[in-house]
């Protein structure tokens, strides 16, 4: 029961977040961030794209600039419900209600898979970035944010408690075991002494 | 949700493709209805256009 009883924490932990969870963020994830990440892919404007961990819609509102298929996966509906607020529920993207490691999709649905701010709570991240892989299309794109270990202790202390931190080396471990040759990391931070960001860019292999 | 989307949908458990059943519909759109499996049968609500693919051990309801 110890996995399935995390991700009950999990959903309960941001059942309470996703009230302030758009003002906190940007303390770690800005704007300038999420831009400087989506300018790493290549979306052309007919391609299908997955939010997995969409949340209250950060990421989605600088996707939907991108193209107009635009798919959010979130296992909460609180934190869905606030990005109804800001895209409807008939609106420009297609919503749904799902876990990220064991994902509703069929193989290789999305041209890219988009996750940012969402692996710290995946109990098995390489089962799930082996989901990200089936359900994009070779040659497609996976790419996912993370928090690089934080050196505040405050920061620190809500690490170890609920969530997974990782660093190059252990990012190199996960995309490989997940199935991924090509793939890049890049270190992004919104000031010098701000907790950083990890984001990786994976090739779908062929 | 667009009916469209059954073409990439399917079963989070055992990834076989699911059958829709609709309740209530505004033209392409499900309102109301459910996605059932037909491989393992479980099945999945659409509730106010939204589907929900959480599988049944993460839902609301789930004892946790």
């Amino acid at each position: 029961m110890g996995v399935l009883e995390d991700k009950a924490r999990a959903r309960v932990f941001y059942k309470y977040l996703s009230t302030v969870y758009d003002r906190i963020n940007p303390f770690i994830w800005n704007e300038e961030m999420r831009d400087e990440a989506v300018g790493m892919l290549d979306i052309d404007p007919g391609d299908r794209v997955l939010d997995v961990g969409c949340g209250t819609g950060f990421a989605t509102e600088r996707l939907v600039q991108e193209t107009e298929h635009v798919h959010g996966l979130d296992q909460s509906p609180h934190q869905l419900s606030r990005a109804f607020e800001k895209f409807g529920k008939r609106g420009p993207v297609r919503f749904y209600l799902g876990d990220a490691e064991r994902l509703p999709f069929a193989d290789d649905a999305f041209d890219v898979v988009w996750s940012s701010g969402s692996i710290e709570y995946w109990p098995d991240p390489v089962a799930t970035l082996r989901e990200f892989r089936r359900v994009a299309r070779p040659g497609g794109q996976v790419l996912v944010v993370g928090p690089d270990y934080p050196d505040r202790t405050i920061f620190q202390k809500v690490a170890d408690a609920i969530m997974l931190f990782y660093d190059e080396g252990e990012a190199d471990r996960m995309f490989t075991q997940a199935g991924f040759e090509t793939f890049e990391h890049h270190i992004q931070q919104a000031r010098p002494g701000s907790p950083r960001a990890i984001t990786t860019l994976a090739a779908v292999p062929e | 949700m667009d009916e469209d989307l059954m073409d990439i949908l399917c079963c989070p458990l055992d990834k076989h493709e699911l059958e829709l059943e609709v309740d209530e519909r505004e033209g392409e759109e499900i309102i109301a209805g459910r996605l059932i499996c037909t491989e393992c049968g479980e099945a999945y609500p659409i509730e106010d256009g939204i589907p929900n693919l959480l599988p049944p051990d993460m839902r609301e309801d789930a004892p946790a």
